[in-house]
């Protein structure tokens, strides 16, 4: 039997049921979402579809209006219909996968699992999204046919941006269900799976949360301020921005509660059970309604002052809002100096001053809490470390950020200080093992304290770790901003590692030597990288920094030489002898949409994609053959008997795309921008892209691949001067553009309509590259421009002038 | 010259653009029948009889084009001597028909003709299928193809026409035509075969004739908190609104022009006859201006003065210039548009013209006013104006 899930129901259409309901739709499964009829309904309304259906649909509605979203696609909301638990029931015998997100309260949870035992399919899936309650006190009672399919399925939220999804067999679970389910999820949905036990809160709420709330008491001894911790507990420990406290305005100080006092009851044998008492100043927070980012104030608050936005800090002992005072630890001036991560996170733990000798507390005991927790909620480190980094969005995991302080070090540092260092860690260290994990021909272990020995860290076949290749020495050849990386099969990456892989100068010309070597020796190239955190970025664009210091010495010629080298080099790539599929993934703006438009066959693009030529925002026009294969790619698939063909239809959103900087915000919506064809594919769970990617490579040389022949290319011609010239003004006059807007605007218009030609004439592609350049070094040489550059490089913001 | 008198005027209802009741409905199928609508309106007048048919028609290509005047006259049954043309003078296509046509009359070229006017907003889109504007001209005359909102947006920041007192003019317009279509004052409108498509029995998809008998754009319920919440659709911080701006409709409609020859002859018993046509030009890029021009000239052609008029029937293409020319010419508002304007009831372009021309001389009758004017802003920077006097 092949296991296919045909249609899905989520039980509960609270935060996260529509989260998990929205990213099925988005992943293309038919959803049934379900929640109860109102208890407060009277007589009359009682017998009204509508009116029984209300909560789930106030659900829905708050699913489609969510921001960040949580449907890649607000079409995909169809592929969701509603219903309620009395009318609607029935309607489970056709899913083959249940998943039940209702309140947390055992009774309720079981009173329903009762009832879908009734009426589900012999061998349906059923799952729990609880955080809280244990599998084994859920399916109490239910047969055994039921508790072969039935297993936890922990998503986090957001649904959508969150890549944890931790897995929980029961305890008679059949191991194929959740070999299904860890795949689809993996595979499907995108998720970063991790196996976890059947222990109150799972792995990443149990050690998140003893962090945080340990943090917070021990803040108090210590005397810091909320602003402090924050200051430390962010980017340099390799931590989200948000940091601890901002972490928690997020999640909501009543969810972080429940999910601290349920762990504190439920535990058993766990040394750090205190660690889960609440401080005071939490319940007294509570109680003044400052939830967090859900009630408008929590640890910090936003306020509007003179039509600016400020934000403001809680003072734990008034709960009081004062502005944000910058901390002064000498460690986090070390940090700041500090070029590598754990160099960082070194600076931050070994520093001497108050900040720094709080952090090693919090980070110490944090350690021991997750060493000490195996085999308890988890069977190895790898589960823990994966937990946090998808779950919290750390960097390192607790054991890689161990290996990043050093083990032995720390170890003694704990020692000396009085921590209890649990056994298996000092037994590893007298094995002369040093490390939590080590690295060995491009494969990596890590140290089972099952075994008191090294294990391989098995991955799926899907995945390709470009890492783990240049370990096994598999790096081609390589420069400072780029390498080229045997991924076998005669299929090779060129991979770009500058910073937010912006493309210089550099890489430009490796690229080139790529596509020379793979010409020699390979079947096809993918350009492709990998990020240490999501989303990342494929490329953000071309180096400003670079070419604005050439306008500012007036070197225009330079400019020109460069763009020219950098369009020979897309159009050397599009008719290389070989197929070249390009792997793009969060941020893909400017030069790196254009890589991908222009270089590449093909793309196999990640589910969260943010493409969009985006040059206007600084004063210029994609100029590495944007303009021009953005209109190849909108014209390309008029079928050849076609013929007569309104250009206008095409040239509009092709120019709205570039003239309004338009961005994607998903791989979905770049499809409905256009930036993505039929020919590209969307691909959900990030590990897998630069595999899925050599796929494509390949399936392109069996079929035996012949490069696109350059033919003359129909354009819009100068009948698009006219239009553009009579929207702009419209834009101009209300207010939308400024007139500097109008200038770039009117020449890109020129641009990708073929400059002056006749209406739909035919042009050589060159000459459109060589318009793209001419209109670049005029852009540059404008004050304005130079102004739109200075400014987002110094504010990372666009300027309007 | 001789007289031209109008002895039948009728128009269909005015249904919204694209999810209206005659959003299927072709254009030449609403002409057709409002063609044979007035023919049959009119005693003893009979098909062959009429010398021409000229239809106003905004955007005349696709379904409205390849010259829908003769195209709805043959399908209308006419005898194939009868001819049709189609007249474009933008919003004021309708208005013009009906003047050319008169004007025939009025020369002695002409016994009987045929005035009118169609567009189906839904199938031929504002500015048509295929714009083109000229790219060198347009590098320094943009304005010429300028949008219709933009303008009204300029007319009422140069000429201080406040979004309350927009939005209060809207309100108006949506109240007085509510009122009139509960007290069934419309009599100019004409119940109108329509289609739908439906899916049928079979599961294919099936076209369904149906009567629409009313203006589906009014806002009973709409109030001034409402309009007031609307966000500016044309400009940044922008006073005009989808609210305070004319809807885009689709309709038709026809006035049969006659000799007083012919009158007598037919013994037929006139409406109103034309008094005076006239079209002034203006700045393109405040288009809506026009009747501020446009209606002192037909005045003046007349000999008459703003006072001596009872009716006014000005379109409502948006509230701030059609409020503007009101105060500029010193107007007395209550005269102004009795049944309420586009705003509620529609402004189905071409057909505007002709539509309005209608529901003038049916509110002639019912004020028993003895002269009308109707007057219309035109896109490109125009304004024409028609001055009829009510027969005895």
């Amino acid at each position: 039997m092949v296991r296919k899930i045909r249609k899905t129901a989520v039980i509960g259409a609270g935060v996260m049921g529509g989260g998990i309901a929205a990213h099925l739709a988005s992943a293309g499964i038919k959803t049934l979402l379900l929640d109860i009829v109102p208890l407060d309904l009277d007589e009359k309304k009682k017998n009204d579809h509508s009116e029984r259906n209300k909560l789930v649909r106030s659900g829905f509605e708050a699913v489609l209006k969510s921001r960040p979203p949580l449907l890649m696609d607000q079409k995909d909301a169809e592929l969701i219909t509603l219903g309620n638990l009395e009318d609607d029931f029935e309607k489970l015998a056709e899913c083959d996968w249940i998943v039940e997100v209702v309140i947390e309260r055992l009774g309720v949870k079981q009173d329903l699992f009762r009832r879908i035992e009734k009426v589900r399919k012999s061998d349906a899936i059923v799952s729990t999204n609880t955080s809280g309650l244990t599998l084994r006190d859920l399916s109490e009672g239910l047969s055994k046919e039921f508790k072969q399919y039935f297993l936890g399925t922990h998503f986090f939220n957001p649904v959508r941006y969150m890549r944890l999804l931790e897995i929980i067999s029961g305890e008679e679970t059949l191991p194929e269900v959740i070999e299904f389910v860890c795949d689809f999820g993996e595979r499907i949905l995108g998720k970063g799976i991790v196996l976890a036990k059947d222990t109150p809160n799972f792995i990443g709420n149990r050690i998140g949360v003893q962090q945080i709330i340990m943090a917070m008491q021990l803040m108090h001894e210590k005397g810091l301020s909320v602003s402090e911790v924050d200051s430390l507990f962010g980017p340099v420990l390799g931590r989200p921005k948000t940091a601890l406290f901002k972490t928690c305005d997020l999640v909501g100080l009543d969810t972080l509660a429940h999910v601290a006092t349920n762990t504190y009851e439920l535990v058993k044998n766990d040394e750090q059970k205190d660690t889960f008492k609440l401080p005071v100043f939490i319940n007294k927070m509570i109680e003044k309604k400052l939830l967090g980012n859900k009630t408008g104030a929590g640890f910090y608050r936003s306020e509007w002052i003179d039509g600016q936005r400020v934000f403001k800090v809680i003072d734990l002992n008034n709960f009081e809002y004062q502005k944000v005072r910058e901390s002064q630890f000498e460690c986090l001036t070390k940090a700041g100096n500090a070029d590598t991560l754990p160099e960082k996170i070194k600076a931050v733990v070994y520093g001497k001053d108050n900040g720094a000798r709080f952090a090693w507390r919090v980070v110490a005991t944090s350690l021991i809490y997750a060493a000490s927790r195996i085999p308890e909620i988890a069977d190895s480190i790898v589960e823990i470390d994966n937990a946090m980094k998808w779950g919290y969005n750390f960097q390192l995991g607790p054991f890689e950020t161990w290996d990043a302080i050093g083990v032995e070090k720390s170890v003694n540092k704990m020692e000396e200080e009085g921590f209890s260092v649990p056994d298996k860690v000092h037994k590893m260290l007298q094995d002369g093992s040093r490390s939590f994990y080590k690295t060995e021909n491009g494969k990596i272990f890590f140290y089972d304290f099952d075994t008191n020995n090294y294990k391989e860290q098995k991955v799926s076949e899907s995945i390709i770790s470009i890492a783990a290749l240049k370990a096994m020495d598999k790096t081609v050849k390589t420069c400072k901003s780029a390498s080229l990386v045997d991924l076998g099969d005669n299929v090779f990456c060129c991979e770009f590692h500058t910073k937010m892989n912006a493309i210089n100068k550099e890489i430009v010309d490796f690229l080139e030597e790529s596509l020379d070597f793979t010409d020699k020796n390979g079947a096809g190239l993918v350009i492709g990288n990998q990020a240490a955190i999501s989303p990342g970025a494929f490329s953000a664009g071309g180096d400003l920094r670079l070419m604005g210091d050439m306008a500012r010495q007036k070197n225009f010629d330079e400019i020109e030489q460069f763009i020219k080298n950098a369009q020979g080099v897309m159009q050397k790539s599009r008719y290389a002898a070989f197929p070249v599929v390009a792997a793009p993934y969060g941020l893909t703006l400017g030069g790196g949409c254009e890589i991908c438009l222009g270089a590449a066959d093909k793309m196999v693009a990640h589910a969260e994609l943010y493409m969009g030529l985006v040059e206007i925002g600084v004063g210029l026009l994609p100029a590495g053959g944007g303009c021009l294969n953005l209109w190849k790619k909108f014209i390309r698939h008029v079928p050849e008997p076609v013929q007569g063909l309104d250009f206008a239809k095409f040239f509009a959103p092709v120019f709205r795309n570039i003239a309004m900087a338009k961005v994607s915000s998903s791989a979905v919506h770049a499809r409905s921008l256009g930036f993505l064809g039929p020919e590209d594919r969307i691909v959900f769970n990030i590990d897998y892209l630069i595999g899925e990617a050599k796929k494509e490579v390949l399936r392109m040389v069996d079929a035996g691949y012949s490069p696109p022949v350059k033919r003359a290319l129909k354009v819009f011609g100068d009948a698009a001067q006219g239009v553009i010239h009579m929207e702009l003004n419209n834009m101009l006059s209300a207010g939308y553009i400024s007139e500097y807007d109008e200038f770039l605007a009117k020449r890109i218009g020129y641009v990708i309509s073929g400059g002056e030609m006749r209406v739909d004439g035919e042009i050589e592609e060159e000459i459109i590259l060589k318009l793209e350049r001419e209109a670049f070094v005029d852009f540059w040489k404008e004050p304005k421009t130079q102004a739109r550059v200075e400014h987002m490089l110094k504010t990372g913001k666009p300027l309007r002038n | 010259m001789r007289e031209a008198y109008i002895v039948t005027s009728v128009r269909t209802p005015g249904c919204k653009m694209g999810k209206g009741a005659f959003k299927d409905t072709r254009p030449e199928d609403l002409l057709t029948f409002i063609l044979n609508t007035a023919i049959e309106k009119t005693p003893n007048l009979s098909k062959k009889d009429v010398d021409d048919i000229m239809v106003g028609c905004c955007f005349p290509e696709a379904e409205q084009g390849l010259n829908i005047g003769r195209i709805v006259g043959q399908m209308a049954g006419f005898p194939v001597e009868v001819p049709g043309a189609t007249i474009n003078r933008f919003c004021s296509s309708g208005l013009e028909a009906i003047c050319q046509a008169a004007l025939r009359v009025m020369a002695g070229w002409a016994e009987i003709t045929i005035g009118g006017g169609v567009e189906s907003m839904s199938m031929v889109p504002m500015g048509g299928n295929m714009p083109r504007p000229h790219p060198e001209y347009t590098r320094t005359h943009p304005e010429l193809y300028i949008a219709m909102g933009v303008t009204a947006e300029n007319v009422a920041k140069k000429y201080k026409i406040p979004r309350q007192a927009q939005d209060e003019f809207a309100f108006h317009s949506h109240m007085k035509a509510a009122e009139a279509r509960r007290k069934n004052l419309f009599t100019e409108s004409i119940p109108t075969p329509a289609v739908r498509y439906v899916l049928s029995d079979n599961d294919t998809y099936k076209k369904e004739m149906f009567i629409q008998d009313f203006d589906d754009g009014i806002r009973e319920e709409t109030s001034l908190d409402a309009l007031a919440k609307l966000k500016s659709a044309f400009s940044v911080k922008g006073t005009v609104t989808a609210g305070n701006s004319s809807q885009t409709t689709d309709g038709a409609a026809a006035s049969v022009i006659v000799s007083e020859t012919k009158v007598k002859e037919l013994d037929l018993k006139p409406i109103a006859k034309l008094k005076s046509y006239a079209i002034v030009g203006c700045r393109p890029e405040e288009m809506g201006v026009g009747p501020k021009y446009a209606i002192p000239k037909v005045l003046k052609l007349a000999g008459l003065g703003i006072s001596d008029i009872g009716v006014f029937e000005i379109n409502e293409a948006f509230a701030s210039q059609a409020l503007y020319c009101v105060k500029a010419l010193d107007i007395d508002i209550k005269k102004v548009n009795i049944h309420g304007g586009a705003i509620a009831l529609g402004h189905p372009l071409g057909c505007t013209g002709a539509k309005l021309c209608s529901t003038l001389l049916a509110n002639m009758i019912q004020t028993g006013s003895k002269y009308g004017i109707e007057s219309m802003c035109i896109g490109g920077g125009m304004g024409a104006a028609a001055l009829f006097e009510l027969c005895e």
